[in-house]
């Protein structure tokens, strides 16, 4: 019986051996000294090492992207911030959104001395924000502004005031122009100035425009009416011109009204007061520079991962089809040579 | 330096003439082992010198030695004859026309008959993990890698191929 040994030694020692022609037509194929050339350096790399530098770079770009991003846009959100806690505060302030709100941050050291030109017809109004230590304060503050109202011959348009923790008050009251800059300066008193804007529009070309047209309608009303009472006028003539009488007499009127309201509107200035306690303002405490560059690289990752998913839902039929067919072609290729084999 | 400057011969490999007549014999032996018919295998050795030698210029030692890289091409040559053959359903005729060109269809010199009769009765995939595994001396890696198989495998294949060619020849032994 032959053992495994014997049985490999035999085929090891019956290695069989190319035919002498066989031989010689092999060696007519290189009668050159043929040799491999050098491997050029390769422009393409194997797909693992891509994937080793690639999966790892990408991370690092959207890391750092992320990054430096987040911090140039926490400056942004910075002012944002800061114009958000403003208006909040001033919307707490005036119990109501849509209040007025000061549209900036005035220093308050620094008092308003602006006023009205005293030969010219202007509409001058103020919005002041003071701070006060507590709700309490608000009432004392708010009944202060309204008694330094009447005692410049002033009235209250509106008044609102809100109580509890975090109390605050917005007042709106109207005071003659005369009197406007000592009225901010009382109702400046009332507490630390937060933030105050006087603004002064010149009504005075408005009201000369006005007084010029009445004039000129004062003047073609009486010449109207002295032809009517003169001259002996046909039926259509006398018509045209009552007609016309009638019509500058309304125009006449609206100019009144409104040359009347206008120096109303420029005798009496508006005032805007908001008074509001420490915690209105420091109830949200900004977030620190870090907090926001953090919040800021985190959003901006957020939608990076969720751009490239849309990416990889997007491709992933396309890369499991193709994986499929390779796959399947492999596997029957595989199968194939297996069954040739089996032969 | 430009992409067409040719590039330099790689001076430390050997050259595709000292090659061919080193491994020769170990592709002819292969080939004869898988098709187990002389005729065909010598056809597919010179197909496959020729496919070698025209891609010798971008064989990369580092990458496998030439005795691998030769292989490859071998079995890649056979299966394309193997596939071509069975479309054709050529292959008895071709068996048979080799059989009348007078070629004595051994493995090797110095075969016992009955081992002859035993390795016939192998199919083609177990006759050629003989041949790369006994006759050739390839490790399991290597022959792996070209049989696209793991080694795991390789060592199951050839364990069975040998079980097969013990107990042919002990039926062998038994008759006589």
């Amino acid at each position: 019986m032959t053992s495994s040994p014997d049985l490999i030694h035999e085929l090891r020692a019956s290695r069989p051996s190319a035919p002498l022609a066989l031989r010689a037509r092999v060696r007519e194929l290189s009668p050159a000294d043929v040799r491999p050339q050098r491997r050029r350096v390769k422009f393409g790399l194997p797909v693992r090492r891509v994937a080793l530098v690639a999966v790892p770079a990408t991370l690092a770009l959207a890391f750092a992207s992320a990054g430096v991003l987040g911090l140039v846009r926490s400056d942004v959100s910075s002012t944002e911030a800061l114009q958000r806690q403003e208006s909040l505060a001033a919307d707490s302030a005036a119990g109501k959104t849509g209040e007025l709100a000061p549209s900036t941050m005035a220093d308050p050291r620094i008092e308003s001395n602006v006023g009205p030109t005293a030969d010219r017809a202007q509409r001058v109004s103020a919005t002041l924000t003071v701070e006060v230590s507590d709700a309490d304060a608000v009432s004392r503050a708010a009944q202060d502004a309204l008694d330094l109202t009447r005692t410049l011959g002033g009235y209250v348009v509106s008044s609102s005031v809100a109580t509890g923790e975090e109390g605050s008050a917005s007042i709106t009251v109207r005071v003659p122009v005369g009197k406007v800059q000592d009225a901010i300066t009382g109702l400046s008193g009332l507490g630390r100035i937060v933030s105050q804007q006087v603004t002064i529009d010149d009504l005075q070309a408005t009201l000369d425009g006005l007084e010029r047209r009445e004039a000129t309608v004062r003047g073609q009303i009486a010449r109207i009416r002295a032809r009517l009472q003169a001259e002996s006028l046909d039926a259509q003539t006398e018509a045209v011109l009552r007609a016309r009488l009638q019509t500058l007499r309304g125009e006449l009127t609206e100019l009144r009204t409104g040359i009347s309201s206008t120096e109303a509107e420029a005798q009496m200035s508006t005032i805007q007061l908001t008074v509001v306690t420490p915690g209105a303002f420091d109830a949200v405490a900004p977030p620190s520079r870090i907090d926001r560059t953090i919040d800021e690289a985190l959003n901006i990752l957020a939608w990076e991962a969720v751009i490239a998913l849309g990416i990889v839902i997007v491709l992933a039929p396309f890369a499991l089809v193709a994986f499929a067919a390779w796959l399947g072609r492999r596997l029957y290729r595989r199968h194939e040579d297996e069954r040739l084999l089996a032969t | 330096m430009t992409l067409d400057t040719p590039r330099p011969l790689d001076a430390t490999a050997p050259s595709f003439a000292t090659v061919a007549e080193e491994l020769l014999d170990d592709v002819f032996g292969y080939l004869l082992y898988l098709t187990k018919n002389w005729a065909i295998a010598e056809d597919l050795t010179g197909e496959t010198f020729e496919t070698a030698f025209k891609k010798w210029r971008r064989f990369d030692p580092g990458r496998g030695t030439p005795r691998a890289w030769l292989l490859t091409i071998a079995r890649s040559t056979a299966l394309d004859w193997f596939r071509a053959d069975a479309r054709r359903r050529k292959r008895e005729e071709r068996a048979e026309a080799a059989d009348r060109r007078g070629e004595t269809d051994s493995f090797g010199e110095g075969f016992s008959a009955e081992l002859e009769e035993s390795l016939r009765t192998l199919s083609a995939g177990e006759r050629e993990v003989v041949a790369l595994r006994i006759v050739l001396d390839l490790d399991s890696e290597e022959t792996a890698r070209l049989l696209g198989i793991s080694a795991t495998a390789v060592s199951t294949r050839l364990s069975r191929a040998l079980s097969k060619l013990e107990e042919r020849m002990r039926d062998h032994d038994v008759v006589a």
